[in-house]
């Protein structure tokens, strides 16, 4: 049976005892080859449990598992990549050398080491630059080279924390298909990250977290829901008559050539349908009222 | 750990204060060759020219005094090495993906201390070599144990770079290294004070002396620097202050002081790496 790529029991963090904990109890399971996207309002403990995940921050309590082993020991960190949220790389320093010296902790073998650091120069775009100091370097450039380093040594568990919080357009794209590919290749990648319209295309399973808890953890759809209203597009303005054939099928909001049916069952969609072309009017367009993970989130985090 | 060791010399090679540290060092032995020839072709008042005793006395006095201010750039230089090298780093973001990896604390620690004792190490006997190979092409005068205080004053920058590290677990680096320092300012009065206890038979101020030596080592090891510097001829001379300075003493602090010294450096830097293991990143 394979490990589970994270395995936490009831990990609690509180700074200080005063204080409400950060983390409360949090048990959480993910299996390999998963992209698990972690989301939650700022100051709701997500890097503080990503922390403790990697042994950067001692949990109070409980413990977690990476690929079976104690997050307490380093060995538990072996193939594990991280991008920090808020990082730098020594100034006096070139990426190539930042690798390198990453690959070296890795313990990435060293006859594959220049070839290894020349594969992620190139995954994230920055082979042209890859003898400059780091001291030059943007925040997106920057941000480049810690998902290179994160990438070094083709790790089995990825950590993604804000991966695209200073990229532009083209970076995003870039990152997205760097954590298409990952998958792919059965790579664990663990994305805390704000921008939830990323989170819904790349995430396999995501998880809302509040104030030290998960509030609600599963695939995407399970967690939106599903839809029970349809948008019906005329090619012409619609008026009463509408209004009046669609009354059996719910509440009708008409703007213009667009009807909004909020609560309607899937089944009664083509009667709908045939009612208004009864009444004269022409369809140009049906489509599924769905809601986003962004309005989810909202709902999740007023409650 | 080694890793670890070659990148934090790496980092200091890079960084600014290295070519600085070069240069002046560079300055300040032109500097020695210029003044100790000066001496050395000195006449008295009345126009004969400075005997060999005279010359080499005084020589072996501004040697001291030289080691004295050297002893002060080495105790510097190790508090404003270490003190960015934890806490400051570590809330900078630099060292988060290095702590992520498969490495220890302890062993990242034990690393950069590592690192440190040997960067303070090479370039006191470097600069060492070179002030006093100056003296030596231009006065003729060698002293008598200079690899001995050498090491001496090795160890007093380490002592102070261990505090100045094991401070910055918690610390920020201004405070790490001017803790550090101020403990080596203190110590190095506290000895002038116990040397007034010496002269005068007074318990209470060589006892002073004797625990601030146990608590921060560094004085007695200027101590064991000066007297392999001092010719026999000169002990407790003090350049005309008699014992009652730090330019000389009639006996070292015992042996046993350096080895204290040495258990000193490995349990602050044993507390050190296991306050930065406890520490959340």
């Amino acid at each position: 049976m394979s490990k589970a790529a994270i395995d936490s029991r009831r990990l609690t963090k509180a700074y200080r005892s005063n204080d409400p904990p950060a983390v409360v109890d949090l048990t959480l399971t993910i299996e390999p080859g998963c992209v698990f996207g972690f989301l939650g309002p700022n100051g709701a403990g997500k890097t503080t449990v990503l922390k403790m995940l990697l042994g950067l921050t001692r949990p109070s309590s409980g413990d977690a598992l990476l690929f079976g082993r104690s997050i307490r020991l380093p060995r538990a960190r072996e193939r594990v990549g991280y991008l920090p949220e808020l990082f730098r790389y020594p100034p006096w320093l070139t990426p190539r050398e930042v690798l390198d010296y990453h690959a070296a902790l890795a313990a990435v073998p060293r006859d594959t080491r220049a070839a290894e650091i020349e594969r992620v120069l190139s995954l994230v775009g920055l082979t042209s630059r890859a003898g400059d100091r780091t001291g030059t370097f943007s925040k997106g450039m920057q941000q480049r080279l810690g998902l290179a380093v994160a990438l070094l040594g083709h790790p089995r568990l990825v950590f993604l924390d804000e991966p695209t919080s200073a990229l532009d357009p083209v970076g995003r794209v870039d990152v997205r298909d760097i954590v298409r590919s990952l998958r792919e290749r059965s790579t664990t990648v663990f994305i805390n990250s704000h921008l939830l319209t990323e989170v819904e295309q790349l995430c396999d399973r995501v998880a809302f977290f509040r104030k030290g808890r998960i509030v609600a953890d599963g695939p995407i759809d399970g967690i939106v829901g599903s839809s029970r209203g349809v948008r019906i597009k005329l090619d012409a303005h619609a008026n009463g008559v509408a209004t009046e054939a669609l009354r059996p099928f719910g509440e009708a909001l008409i703007h213009g050539d667009t009807i909004a049916l909020s609560d309607i069952a899937a089944a009664r969609v083509p009667d709908a349908v045939a009612a208004l072309v009864a009444n004269g009017m022409r369809i140009r367009e049906v489509t599924p009222l769905s809601r986003t993970l962004e309005q989810r989130f909202l709902e999740l985090m007023d409650d | 750990m080694l890793t670890i060791a070659l990148d934090t010399i790496r980092e200091v090679s890079r960084r600014k204060f290295a070519p600085a540290a070069m240069a002046l060092t560079a300055l300040v032995t032109v500097l020695t060759a210029w003044g100790f020839w000066s001496l050395a072709h000195l006449h008295a008042a009345n126009g004969r020219p400075l005997s060999f005793v005279e010359v080499h006395s005084t020589t072996a006095f501004l040697v001291i005094f030289g080691a004295f201010l050297f002893s002060f750039v080495l105790a510097f230089g190790g508090a404003i090495l270490s003190a960015p090298l934890l806490s400051s780093d570590l809330e900078s973001g630099m060292l988060l993906p290095v702590l992520a990896r498969p490495i220890s604390r302890v062993s990242f620690v034990t690393g950069k201390a590592a690192a440190l004792i040997l960067v303070v190490g090479i370039y006191s006997a470097v600069a060492a070599v070179l002030q006093l190979l100056a003296v030596r092409l231009t006065t003729g005068y060698v002293p008598p144990h200079p690899f001995a205080a050498v090491g001496a004053l090795w160890m007093l920058a380490t002592v102070v770079m261990a505090l100045g590290l094991a401070l910055s677990v918690r610390l920020p680096a201004l405070a790490s290294s001017l803790i550090a320092v101020m403990a080596f300012g203190v110590s190095w009065m506290v000895g002038i004070v116990s040397s007034f206890g010496i002269a005068y038979h007074n318990a209470m101020l060589i006892r002073v002396g004797v625990i601030s030596q146990l608590l921060v080592p560094t004085d007695a090891m200027w101590r064991i620097a000066v007297y392999q510097l001092e010719p026999v001829a000169m002990l407790g001379h003090n350049g005309g202050f008699g014992p009652l300075g730090p330019f000389s003493v009639v006996s070292p602090p015992p042996i046993a002081i350096l080895w204290w010294t040495f258990a000193w450096i490995a349990v602050v830097l044993t507390f050190a790496a296991g306050t930065f293991s406890r520490r959340d990143a």
